[in-house]
């Protein structure tokens, strides 16, 4: 299971649906999409991660380094998570604290 | 490439070079010996995650020439405790970990039950190991 990122817009923010394993090999494919995104000024992103089904830490590195990067541009990156083994993980790191984290997409874009 | 070995006991020895491509197979394999191991399901999925975030740690997704001619090797111990050590040189520069107060060994604190980490002249070797 490679990668997969599906973006499209929705009330005012860029919903990048990401699916398979974000791992070393393939984080570096999301940081591009992330990086591409805000550089034309798409700067509050949803990151739905309903279909990922594996994360490491690279993987966290890179929504982390996101979240750094929209908020220079007064943006926001928030998350889409409902998956215990990847909430696990964000709970682990702190990184449950540092990240919004919402049980779906409608709720992330009422925000 | 992958050169996985066993030696009779269910135990595993993989050896695969310094390539993030690579890493999917070794949890792959990790996974595997545990599930033959009958460990339970959830304890599968730990072992999973911990195989690959250690080598992603070793190996680092920005590889330098000379790192890539290099290996990690992987050995599987199946008995209870099952164990697994991971060997290698630590390449991995998490962006944005150092940056939140994380060490690079955070998530694998939080996933193994037992986790050792020494370095020998440059050679980093994780212990790391799981009741059942």
């Amino acid at each position: 299971m490679d990668l997969s990122l599906e973006t499209r817009q929705e009330s005012g923010r860029t919903i990048i649906e990401v699916g398979g394993e974000i791992d070393v090999y393939t984080a570096p494919k999301l940081r591009e999409c992330i990086t591409g995104l805000v550089d034309e000024g798409h700067n509050d992103l949803i990151v739905d991660l309903e279909k990922v089904e594996f994360m490491d830490s690279t993987g966290l590195g890179v929504l982390v380094g996101g979240l750094k990067r929209v908020r220079t541009h007064e943006g926001s990156l928030e998350l889409v998570c409902t998956q215990e083994r990847l909430l696990k993980i964000f709970r682990i790191t702190g990184l449950g604290k540092v990240f919004n984290i919402y049980s779906s997409q409608s709720e992330a874009t009422a925000s | 490439m992958a050169d996985p070995a066993t030696n009779g006991s269910g135990d595993v020895t993989i050896a695969i070079a310094r390539d993030p491509a690579l890493v999917r197979t070794v949890r792959l394999v990790a996974a595997a010996v545990a599930r033959r191991a009958d460990c339970p399901d959830t304890l599968v999925e730990e072992i999973r995650l911990a195989v690959g975030e250690a080598c992603a740690v070793m190996i680092g997704a920005n590889q330098s020439p000379a790192a890539a001619a290099e290996q990690v090797e992987v050995s599987i111990r199946a008995a209870s405790p099952f164990a697994v050590t991971v060997t290698g040189r630590v390449e991995a520069e998490e962006p944005g970990f150092e940056d939140i107060g994380l060490d690079p060994w955070a998530l694998l604190r939080g996933i193994s039950e037992d986790l050792t980490v020494t370095e020998d002249q440059g050679t980093t070797t994780l212990q790391m190991s799981w009741g059942r």
